[in-house]
Parts: structure tokens; sequence; C-alpha cells
């Protein structure tokens, strides 16, 4: 148990560039070197965590409940967002104190320019696996735009979408 | 109604933050893409408790730092709306519904069946998530890249973002921006 929570810290402080980059290294630190999952586990564990909401690395849990049970599962999850949250954290209380520093307000808004740009990088990564289903569910996309524009609730939006999706599956073929 | 904070005095009560938070963390499907989206709508557009510009600023100062960007939006949105009390109770609301599902997962106890309509529902999330990161980007971009010098900064990182990790992009765009401040202060002496 120690050496779940041990792996997990390393793997929250090493995920530079986000959860879905450290991946390779929760692979390695799990089936490689310790055989706490097989190959095969790893790979549903990784499908699970895109399929469930929330971010990736909520892997962190499936690993943990295989290792111990649901302590497991608790113990690498607190270990896998500890750093993260902290250093966030303490980003936004720094970022308060010394708000009238000049130059990290002209940091800050050209990092934030360039984090929006690299949103559209994440976008396009979730167009790609919908054009290789059915290039026209793009207009599905385009509807959820434009009702998302006009004001209904993305909550909504993706409950309907997955109600439609599941019924439209459900359907003898057409 | 909406209800507007008058700004540097406390935020939401926090189980209002706790509820608001719980709920985006069980449809944030597609980590971040979701994620921002809907931290736009709840906490900005429909209730006026952050500025636009927050948010861009959350993304700006965490991309940097290792872990999950979306958690850490969450965190620093949460610090913001009520120091570490809203930064601990915003994470542990927004991760709850996830790890708890796939903890459940993990046990066996939720294996998703690979019925049809599963991979259905799935698709169609997937669906949905492009086009609410879509309006999200559209928002952001507008909101955050005002002049034409952060258009190009915004356009650049995305062609580089597909080539380079997401923190050498940032960092090194807050870097241009400073450097450009200090060039343009320099000029008029010259």
């Amino acid at each position: 148990m120690i050496e779940l929570v041990l792996r997990f810290l390393i793997v929250g402080a090493l995920a530079f560039g986000g959860g879905g980059a450290a991946l390779p290294l929760v692979e390695r630190l799990t089936v490689q070197e310790t055989g706490w999952l097989t190959h095969d586990q790893f790979a549903v564990g990784v499908g699970l965590s895109y399929a469930t909401p929330g971010p990736v690395l909520v892997l962190a849990a499936f690993v943990g409940q295989h290792v111990g049970g649901v302590a497991g599962a608790a113990a690498a999850s607190l270990a896998v967002f500890a750093v993260p949250v902290a250093l966030a954290g303490f980003a936004a209380q720094l970022l308060e104190r010394f708000r009238s520093v000049a130059w990290l307000g002209q940091f800050g808004r050209f990092a934030a320019a360039a984090a929006i740009g690299l949103l559209g990088v994440t976008l396009v990564s979730f167009i790609r696996p919908v054009l290789a289903l059915e290039p026209l569910l793009l207009l599905g996309a385009a509807v959820v735009a434009l009702a998302d524009w006009r004001g209904v609730s993305p909550v909504v939006l993706i409950a309907a979408a997955a109600c439609i999706g599941a019924g439209a599956a459900a359907l003898p073929t057409w | 109604m909406p209800e507007t904070q008058p700004p540097g005095l406390a935020g939401p009560s926090l189980p209002r933050l706790c509820g608001i938070f719980l709920v985006i963390g069980a449809v944030a499907f597609g980590g971040l893409g979701a994620t921002v989206r809907l931290l736009q709508r709840e906490l900005a557009e429909k209730r006026g408790w952050l500025k636009p510009a927050d948010i861009g600023e959350a993304m700006a100062f965490t991309k940097p730092l290792p872990g999950s960007t979306g958690v850490q939006i969450v965190t620093f949105l949460g610090w913001r709306l009520a120091r570490w009390p809203g930064a601990l109770l915003a994470t542990a609301a927004y991760l709850l519904p996830s790890l708890a599902l796939m903890t459940a997962a993990a046990a066996g106890f939720a294996a998703l069946p690979d019925a049809p309509w599963v991979q259905g529902a799935v698709t169609g999330v997937l669906v949905a998530v492009v086009g609410l990161l879509a309006t999200a980007i559209w928002r952001l971009a507008r909101s955050e890249a005002g002049t034409p010098i952060l258009c190009g900064v915004l356009a650049a990182a995305m062609a580089a973002g597909f080539f380079v990790n997401a923190v050498f992009v940032v960092v090194a765009a807050g870097l241009f921006g400073i450097a450009l401040q200090r060039i343009r202060a320099r000029a008029p002496h010259d």
C-alpha cells in the first residue's frame, strides 16, 4: 500500500502537460515494474478512464482497487492528485498576492492565449474518432454547439446526446 | 436568480459550491473538454461568481504545472471563490463522481457492458463534447485573445501543440509576452 501511494505521488508530480501525457508512465509502474495489472487489465482501465467523466488519471482508482480494494482506490487517488492540486492552489494564492506585478500579468495573458490554442489540439483529438466513425456525426456536434450558444445547459446537452446515442444504437440496423 | 459577489469578498456558500462541482464532475466527460465549458457556464455566465478571464488565467497558470489540467483549473477557481476551503472542497466534489464510478467499475460492480447501446451513449457524449468544446474555445478566444498578437499566439500554440509538449508551448508564449513588453518599453528611447 505504501508503494502504491509513493508510485502514484510520483505519477502526479511528473504528469507535465496533463493526465494523458502520464499514461505511459502509469503503464510502466503498474504493468512492467510491479505486475499489479496485466496488459489487458491496463487497457480496460484506460478505456474506462476515458469513458467516465473527469480526468484520465482517475485510472489511479482503478489500479488502487485492484491492489488494495476500496482503501487502495482511495489511497491511490489521493496520492495521484495531491501534488497537482496543492500546486494549483498555491499558484492561485501566489497570483493573488503578486497581482500587481506587471510582468506576471503579461505572462498570464500570453500563456492564456497559448493554453486556449492548445484546447484546439484537444478538440482535434475528439474530432478524429468521430470522423473515423461517421463524418455526418459532426452535424450533431454543430447542433450541440448551436444549442449551447442559444443558452441550453451543457449538462442537459450531454445527457440528451448520451440518450440519443444509446437509442440510435439500440434500434435494429437500418 | 444570478447572484453577484462584490469582488474580494467571500464567494458562494461552501455547500452550494460543493453541489455545483458535484454536478460538473458527474458530467465532465472528455476531461478538460467538457469541464472548461461547464465552468464557464455555471460559474461565470449563469452565476457571475467569476469573470471569463479567470478561466483563461486558471488555464495559463496550471498548464505549466504537472498534473491533470482539468482538476487543477477546478482547484485554482475553487481557491479564487473561497480560498483553501473552496479549493479543496471544489476539487473533492469534482472528483467524487468519477472516482466512485471508477472504483465500482474496477471492483466489477459496474462493468460497462459491451452492449451496443452503451457504445452508442459513449459516441453521443463524444459528439456533444466536440460541440461544447468548440463553443468553449470560441468564447475564450473572443474574451482573452482580443489583440492581433494574442490571436497569433493562440494560432501558433495550436499548431505547435501537435508536435511539442504543452508545458513548453505555454511557458514559451508567456516568456514571449514578457520579452515583447520589455522591447516595447525600451523602444521610444532608442
